[in-house]
């Protein structure tokens, strides 16, 4: 990490998916690991499945704009393949895509799947993880959005410590079952990313 | 600092409401404004110190409650979108001619890029339209300090004051060091020497207005310390307010070399025209970079002096949001390069329905029954909220959407042009906000008008708060003089749909003003299990009560 520029990460995904929510625990992971963190959302309308994106910004300075420019984030985290494609252009040329291959296509024209899949893999530092087939493994049902964190987690300057600490916290009154299942997603998704390039 | 915490922009302002030891909180939801009643009243409910959160029936409503907790000494919070002042702007504008007692800070929040909203008017205008002061916060912590300052302000000046925001701040979430928080003390009720300051008949009011007039100079003295001017070294200058502040700054962090514009930043208003003056001084060349309208632009461009740039001459888009890179591109700084954007084509994904939604069940029923009367080319007046979603196709069922409790009217103008039948769709929170008196001329005109309510007993759209009209609809239409044989009460389940077309066509045949409530609460109210503990309740209510 590079310390006096501004880094940046995009979630995306369908109202529901929990798009906010991963974002709140990052936030509170970079800020825990000393970092100066700002996130921006748009909510209002979220729960109705339209299309719902955040932006977290990260420095070692101090920041004053939640928004990042196009070109200008170093990892977008996708929960739904089309919501990945829409903000592939906010990444940098070195930036890296973690995305989930289980489709919400209950929307009028909807491309091809096999399309947008040859069109995620065209993107150099894509990682596409089958969340589906994860969740069925793991016999946890909401697994992908965790798993996804866990693969972002393999490009961010937070140690493992702060996740797990951050995890715990975010599903403490959930129950210690729930708070183990998605720290074991979070490790099933940190185990898919082998060579973090350019991290 | 006591405390730091993470915190939205829009909930700094709930925060340090609370710790300026406000008596009470009161507002009308209305995105991004929500949250931040919603953080002072889950202070207010942990405190158990006796202050009040209480939702009104609309802005206006909500402006008077505050007006009166001001009136008997104590500081008040008032918040709502950028459209709720419209709704409140009668109270606002003559609370400038009364002034405060207790300190009262109306949190507005300003909508640009039209993100949840119909329009991306600019409340600065409404706060220099009725000569009052405004404060303009650029980051989280900014929210928090200045919302301390406006209650200062509004004491000391005696004047309500705006605390403007806008969506990218509302919801933009950082670390918060909040200070100690104040009990509230009350300066007691307006003094008798006073009270004719508070009755507004013309003999008063004109003296009054001359004091709001004499005290402009005071409240752009009041505005100088909060703004700022930085010489540079060439004469070239930017002026930059809000969200213009916040990405100016960081652009400058990025590129030192910007450190040779002349900047003028303006947090508060009015802005005194000397400032104006000594900033036009340094420069030949100014680009303005503030939220919505050009309020600044215009005021630099009147004194002639130097070239300004912005969203009357094209530097920047007439309409929407500032972004970093509409700053670049104005400044003529590079803008990164990225990926390529996917050649694929994208759709967007519209916001709809929830599965299982009661109001997708009241349309269907409304679109069978206009085929049923031989009308199914009505054209349906719809209103503000989730059941505004049925205007997109393919279910295409409403055909005007204007403004909160405009349907019915609309409807009942239609019927006096001819239209029949006229039909109005309305929500329960939305009728209880302004569909009332709309009803009551509706059952004065006679005309044949059907208001279809859509009662899902919360404010849907804005997140499920309880509605001010819950387990009310019916007594409210009675009320407004709907006989009993006009009013029915549907439920809105795929199984019921013969009967409530059925029902909807009888009322649509009805030669007056007839009402048709159909009643499902919202899934997503029952998933959260928002009426919960207010349904036990009733329930237990009703067992020791004689209840029908
Ligand atoms: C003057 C004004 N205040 C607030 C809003 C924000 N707002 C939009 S719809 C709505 C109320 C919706 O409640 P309801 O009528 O019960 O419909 P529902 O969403 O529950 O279907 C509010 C508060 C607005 N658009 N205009
Ligand atoms: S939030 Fe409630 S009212 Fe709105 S679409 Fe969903 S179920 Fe319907």
């Amino acid at each position: 990490m590079n310390a006096s520029r501004i880094h940046g990460i995009v979630l995306s995904g369908v109202g529901g998916q929990g798009v906010l929510s991963l974002a709140q625990i990052l936030l509170e992971a970079l800020r825990r690991s000393g970092l100066h963190a700002l996130q921006s959302e748009i909510h209002g309308m979220s729960q109705r499945g339209g299309s719902v994106h955040a932006q977290v910004c990260f420095s070692e300075a101090a920041l004053t704009s939640p928004i990042l420019d196009e070109g200008g984030a170093d990892l977008l985290i996708a929960l739904e393949p089309l919501e990945a494609l829409r903000y592939v252009s906010m990444l940098r040329m070195d930036g890296h895509l973690v995305v989930s291959e289980e489709p919400q296509m209950d929307m009028a024209g909807y491309p091809p799947l096999d399309d947008v899949y040859a069109a995620l893999k065209a993107v150099r530092g894509a990682h596409l993880v089958d969340t589906e087939d994860l969740a069925r493994r793991l016999n946890h049902r909401q697994a992908g959005g965790m798993a996804l964190l866990g693969m972002a987690s393999r490009f961010l300057p937070i140690e493992d410590g702060v996740w797990r600490e951050v995890i715990a916290q975010r599903f403490e009154a959930k129950g210690a079952r729930v708070t183990e299942k998605n720290l074991e997603a979070f490790e099933a998704g940190r185990g898919l990313i082998h060579d973090p390039v350019g991290a | 600092m006591v405390q730091s915490t993470l915190a939205l922009g829009v909930e700094a302002v709930g925060c340090a409401a609370f710790d300026a030891g406000i008596k009470g909180a009161f507002g009308y939801p209305g995105t991004p404004s929500t949250e931040g009643f919603e953080a002072v009243e889950l202070l207010i409910h942990g405190a158990q110190d006796g202050r009040v959160a209480q939702w009104a029936a609309n802005e206006k409503v909500a402006y008077d409650l505050a007006l009166g907790m001001s009136y008997s000494g104590h500081r008040t919070l008032v918040t709502m979108k950028h459209v709720g002042l419209n709704v409140a702007m009668d109270a606002y504008a003559n609370s400038a001619l009364t002034g405060v007692r207790g300190g009262l800070v109306l949190l507005v929040a300003d909508d640009p890029g039209m993100h949840s909203s119909q329009n991306e008017q600019d409340s600065r205008r409404l706060a220099e339209f009725a000569w009052l002061p405004c404060l303009e916060p650029s980051t989280v912590q900014e929210c928090y300090d200045l919302t301390f300052r406006a209650f200062e302000l509004s004491e000391a000046l005696q004047v309500p004051v705006m605390l403007r925001i806008v969506t990218r701040l509302a919801h933009c979430r950082a670390a918060l060091a909040r200070r100690k928080t104040q009990a509230p003390t009350g300066l007691g009720p307006v003094p008798e020497a006073a009270v004719q300051d508070w009755v507004l008949i013309p003999a008063n009011a004109r003296r009054r207005y001359v004091d709001l007039l004499d005290k402009q100079p005071r409240l752009m003295a009041e505005a100088t310390p909060l703004n700022r001017l930085i010489p540079g070294t060439i004469r070239r200058g930017v002026a930059l307010a809000g969200m213009g502040r916040a990405y100016f700054g960081q652009l400058l962090h990025e590129n030192p070399a910007l450190s040779a514009l002349s900047r003028l930043e303006i947090a508060a208003y009015p802005v005194d025209p000397a400032l104006e003056q000594a900033f036009l001084a340094q420069v030949d060349e100014v680009v303005v970079f503030e939220e919505d309208y050009p309020v600044l632009e215009e005021r630099l461009g009147l004194r002639g002096t130097a070239q300004i740039r912005g969203r009357l001459d094209g530097a920047l888009p007439r309409t929407g949001e500032l972004s970093p890179r509409l700053l670049k591109d104005a400044l003529g700084v590079e803008a990164p390069v990225g990926k390529a954007a996917s050649s694929l084509e994208l759709p967007i994904r519209a916001p709809r329905f929830c599965d299982g939604c009661g109001h997708v069940d009241a349309y269907e029923a409304l679109k069978e029954a206009l085929v049923q009367v031989g009308a199914p080319e009505t054209r349906v007046f719809g209103d503000i909220g989730c059941y505004t979603l049925a205007a997109q196709e393919p279910m295409a069922a409403i055909h005007a959407v204007v403004e909160m409790g405009a349907s019915i009217s609309m409807a009942v103008g239609a019927a006096l042009a001819g239209q029949n039948p006229s039909v109005a769709v309305i929500g329960d929170s939305t009728f209880g906000h302004s569909g009332l008196p709309a009803l009551l001329t509706a059952v004065d005109s006679g005309v044949n008008v059907t208001v279809i309510i859509l009662d899902n007993r919360v404010v849907g759209m804005t997140g499920q708060q309880p509605s001010q009209a819950l387990d009310q609809v019916e007594r409210m239409v009675r009320g407004m003089g709907i006989p009993d044989d006009q009013l029915q009460v549907l439920l809105p389940v795929p199984k019921q749909h013969d009967a409530n077309v059925a029902a909807v066509t009888a009322a649509l045949r009805h030669a007056g003003p007839s009402v048709v409530v159909f009643r499902r609460e919202c899934i997503q109210s029952i998933r959260r299990g928002v009426l919960k503990d207010h349904d036990r309740q009733e329930r237990e209510r009703c067992t020791t009560e004689v209840c029908s």
